[in-house]
């Protein structure tokens, strides 16, 4: 139990008034920037930074951590009162946290999204604590074939989201694959579908669409049907937050399931965002109650919250003792770290071990804390939605085209999201799902660049995702069982008709 | 065709409309993939295999829909969108195109100024001082937030030029 | 007390001088473009330079750090120059700015932006697995003669692959090139010892260096590094031999962290930019920053840093066209 007494002294280095000040700012701060939609945890990390240079390495990376924490769960927020997700790992959570919230249960919603991201969390730190002695040697093993086979993983779990057509559904995800693989293409450096436009070699932000297609597409369907905006009532009740945890037991195999997805993602590591869509798609797979998905089904806030931020926690140990950042925004930390003059990797653990379990205590002080802020500030974003339709209408659509702007600073961004509000409008309308297209561009370039990546060592030859390692054969195993998961369930099904 | 009344677009029509533009999106997708090789090379695939598959797979699937469409929407008489609520779109939707097109160049800070003021005082029937008071509160909001806090920058336009703030 | 005003006097009319001497000085805020993400190499430079500023007020105007890493770093250089001789808009990279629009279609052409100095030179090294047989960069390119290596490195067509390019080249030895998204995958990957070596950068590989996981063969410099402090038990950066004494004939091979102005800016603001950047490579936070990347200090602008862009470029070119590379 070396890991232990690491541990408590870390809690020793943490307690003081000036790094629970600095934890609570950071919280904030990091809240602030999560309901902003367009400022990512990622953007305001490194605004931050320049803050940080002239602090002790310790007292930044709670800062920092703390914003990261404060950004998920801001980002939850938005994703369930306003359908607008800010940040993209919280876009699985729109799917029922919204609905959830039009049908007057915003509170349910918000304390089950906060409480079980919170305890994703924890268990997250929990892994870390654990496993940071041989996670190294694991995470090692991961080479290109089997971050492809995760990511095939991820979209096997996705596949079958209920749809009226399946071609419909089809048509919405490879059209995502399309935008994805707009820009410049990583492994041969070509520009791809550009058409000549300079401002397409960035490629298409699957923000801007996100923007698009849920928050702008969704206004124009508020306003088709009138004026008349669900005033979503997330007054926080004190009895209203009790009853919803009260439910939470109910809910133990979706937490224990989506825990662990996000610590193995987080690891891994395939992110935050894959592991939320992925843990959303397997809890409506195991679920009884399937058909309640995307109509305010609390499993389906439970599951991704939970994946989310247990992988966000997990991706932190990764950075710190192999350098690879499992999330753009532990990316983002990593250059901080270098700046405060530290070197990522296995020897930070043996030359600043006051530093790494310094940050690993702050880990469980700031998220205890970051649960309790935010549902403290719940009331203060939800009185927005007080103020009268025609003054919160235009306010959300100037709100929506600025967040697309802050993505990267392009013009062409407004007009993109204006075109992706319309279609957006229409695919829904006409039962179009528009979860598969999202998920397509958020890994659609990832996914292929891992596959060519894996070809190049294997000369073009697919066994590689066989016989590279009993890891990604593994993997890939676990993925065909998902794909071909109806059809086995039938299977099973019909074998035990036969039996009885 | 006979339409009911009222109605400006039917559900099929819209069905079909929708299915073309997605095929034509797809074939876009194959014609720009077609730049770089679309085979499989020496080492996998060339820069334009994949674009050009997923190309040819929205236009299959495209094709199904349409054809879904004429088999179970075609004599439904199903409608999508009636005259008023077109009219309803068209006054939201028509003063967010202006807004984006106007922040091209004036920026995003006096154009949003001039759409919350617009919609506010001929949609909102607020009083003009009312509606510029939130204007002026939304923009140095969004000043001192983007510009100042977080230190990025917004689109500007002539009138920050002129300021000397950008 | 009175001293302490007396320095401070001094020091405000030296100030004045310099001000009414210098023919341009920024009136509004100054945007630094930085041509990579939030966490890059060069991010990192640009984000110092604008904390040396900061910290011993070498400007009065703000600045304002953007960030456009699309598309390798071109977005950046494609929003740099896209306003015209705009004097409030400095760019930040590395030579990417001359040879990218040698590969591909960039919206830009390299002559939109003119160099305003270099301010360092990051050194290029042949890393090898810690566990690989070979000892010396001589044992690996034989090995390499005998069967195909695979190397992995930052990004497609860019300096890394150039390297790689130019090493087979000059040795006949051959080699897999294997692109990732950043040298500090291409790091990791050599770790798990997924492929046989990398040429990173100095800071890329250092983690895995400390800790055992991997090895440095030999760096691509005329000589060798400075000294420094011990990195692992027994090798510091001045123990690795260059590669043309280990027997790889390419003595220089280096990336300038490199600083821009539109094409037509006028050459007060320039000499303005020079000037203040000048300033901040004497700085002491600059020598640390240099130390902890572990790059070469090198400080060229005017007519130098042309004719070392104009090298730079046809060297790359020689490479580009053998590999077909170029755009047409």
């Amino acid at each position: 139990m070396d890991n232990f007494g690491n541990l408590m002294a870390g809690f020793g280095i943490v307690f003081s008034a000036y790094h629970l000040a600095l934890m609570a700012a950071g919280v904030l701060l990091g809240i602030l920037v999560g309901v902003l939609p367009g400022l990512g945890a990622p953007n305001g990390v490194s605004l931050l930074i320049p803050l940080t240079f002239t602090m002790d390495p310790v007292s930044a990376i709670i800062l920092l951590t703390s914003m990261y924490w404060g950004a998920l769960f801001g980002g939850s927020t938005t994703s369930i009162l306003f359908n607008i997700p800010g940040e993209p790992s919280s876009v699985a959570t729109t799917f029922d946290g919204y609905p959830m919230a039009q049908q007057g249960h915003a509170t349910h919603a918000l304390t089950l999204a906060f409480v079980s991201a919170g305890i994703g969390a924890l268990v997250g730190v929990a892994v870390i604590t654990m496993l940071s002695g041989w996670v190294t040697q694991f995470a090692l093993k991961f080479s290109s074939p089997e971050y492809f086979a995760v990511y095939l993983l991820t979209f096997c779990s996705f596949i079958g989201m209920g749809s009226a057509s399946p071609f419909k559904a089809i048509v919405s995800m490879m059209l995502g694959f399309g935008f994805a693989t707009v820009g410049m293409d990583g492994i041969s450096g070509n520009t791809r579908l550009t058409f000549g436009f300079p401002e397409l070699i960035k490629g298409i932000s699957f923000l801007v669409a996100v923007i698009g297609l849920f928050g702008l597409g969704e206004l124009i369907q508020t306003m088709e049907e009138g004026l008349r905006f669900e005033g979503i009532h997330a007054r926080i009740r004190m009895r209203d937050v009790f009853r919803a945890i009260a439910t939470l037991p109910s809910h133990i195999v979706t937490l224990v399931r989506s825990a662990l997805i996000g610590c193995w993602m987080g690891i891994t590591p395939g992110g935050p965002t894959a592991a939320s869509f992925m843990s959303y798609g397997l809890a409506k797979r195991f679920s009884r109650r399937k058909d309640g998905f995307g109509k305010g089904e609390p499993a389906g806030v439970v599951a991704p919250e939970t994946a989310d931020h247990s992988a966000g926690t997990c991706a932190i140990l990764p950075m710190l003792a192999l350098g690879v950042p499992g999330s753009a925004t532990a990316a983002v930390m990593m250059g901080g770290l270098m700046i405060w003059g530290l070197t990522p990797g296995p020897m930070l653990f043996i030359e600043r071990p006051d530093f790494v379990w310094g940050t690993i205590a702050s880990m469980y002080l700031g998220n205890v804390m970051a649960v309790v802020l935010v549902l403290a500030t719940v009331p203060l974003f939800a009185a927005i939605l007080r103020v009268p339709f025609s003054i919160i209408g235009p306010m959300i659509v100037v709100v929506c085209f600025i967040g697309a702007y802050q993505i990267s600073g392009a013009r062409l961004d407004l007009w993109l999201a204006l075109v992706f509000g319309v279609f957006g409008y229409l695919l829904k309308k006409l039962d179009y799902p528009i979860a598969p297209m999202v998920l397509a561009m958020v890994l659609g370039d990832k996914t292929e660049d891992a596959f060519r990546q894996s070809m190049i060592f294997s000369k073009g030859s697919l066994s590689i995702f066989w016989t590279n390692s009993t890891l990604v054969a593994g993997i890939m195993v676990v993925a065909m069982v998902l794909l071909f998961w109806p059809l086995i369930s039938k299977l099973i099904q019909r074998a035990r008709g036969q039996a009885a | 065709m006979q339409n009911p009344s009222g109605t400006l677009l039917s559900r099929f029509s819209m069905e079909v409309g929708v299915a073309c533009f997605t095929g034509l999106l797809g074939a876009i997708v194959c014609y720009g993939s077609t730049e770089f090789g679309t085979g499989w090379g020496d080492a996998g695939p060339e820069p334009g295999y994949f674009p050009f598959y997923i190309g040819l797979f929205i236009m299959l699937a495209s094709a199904g829909v349409l054809v879904q469409a004429f088999l179970t929407h075609r004599d439904r008489q199903e409608v999508f969108l009636t005259r008023e609520q077109g009219h309803r779109i068209l006054l939201f939707f028509l003063p967010m195109f202006a807004f984006v097109a106007a922040s091209m160049v004036l920026g995003l800070y006096v154009s949003l100024a001039l759409y919350l003021f617009g919609v506010m005082t001929i949609q909102g029937k607020y009083s003009a001082p009312k509606a510029l008071s939130v204007c002026l509160g939304t923009i140095v909001v969004f000043y001192f937030v983007f510009e100042k806090w977080f230190q990025v920058p917004l689109l500007k336009g002539p009138l920050e030029a002129w300021l000397k703030i950008y | 007390m009175s001293r302490i005003k007396l320095t401070a006097t001094l020091l405000a009319s030296a100030l004045y001088a310099t001000a009414a001497s210098a023919a341009w000085v920024p009136e509004k805020p100054v945007e630094f473009v930085v041509a990579s993400g939030a966490g890059g190499g060069t991010d990192t430079f640009a984000r110092t330079i604008q904390s040396i500023i900061l910290k011993y007020k070498l400007m009065d105007a703000p600045i304002v750090v953007v960030n456009k890493g699309g598309g390798s770093g071109s977005e950046g250089f494609v929003y740099g120059s896209g306003n015209g001789a705009d004097p409030y808009k400095v760019t930040f990279g590395t030579n990417n700015e001359y040879l990218l629009p040698l590969v591909a279609k960039m919206g830009y052409t390299a002559d939109a932006l003119v160099p305003v100095a270099a301010l360092a030179l990051d050194d290029f090294l042949i890393w090898v697995n810690a566990q690989a047989p070979y000892k010396d960069a001589k044992s690996f390119i034989e090995a390499g003669k005998k069967a195909e290596l695979k190397m992995g490195g930052s990004q497609s067509k860019d300096t890394d692959q150039t390297l790689v390019s130019m090493i087979g080249a000059a040795t006949g030895a051959k080699f897999t090139y294997i692109p990732f998204k950043s040298g500090g995958e291409a790091a990791v990957q050599l770790a798990g010892a997924h492929i046989d070596a990398n040429v990173n950068n100095p800071s890329e590989n250092i983690g895995q260096w400390k800790a055992g996981m991997v090895r440095p063969l030999c760096v691509f410099s005329p000589e060798r590094m400075a000294q420094g402090p011990k990195v692992t038990k027994d090798m510091s950066w001045g123990d690795i031999p260059t590669c043309k004494e280990s027997g790889v004939p390419i003595s220089t091979y280096q990336m300038p962290r490199t600083v821009w102005l539109p094409t037509g800016v006028s050459n007060d603001a320039v000499a303005f930019y020079t000037d203040i950047l000048k300033k901040v490579s004497e700085k002491p936070e600059w020598k640390a920053y240099i130390e902890k990347t572990s790059q070469t200090d090198r400080f060229m602008t005017g007519d130098a840093l042309k004719s070392y862009i104009k090298q730079d470029a046809e060297r790359a070119t020689d490479v580009f066209k053998r590999e077909k590379w170029m755009v047409q």
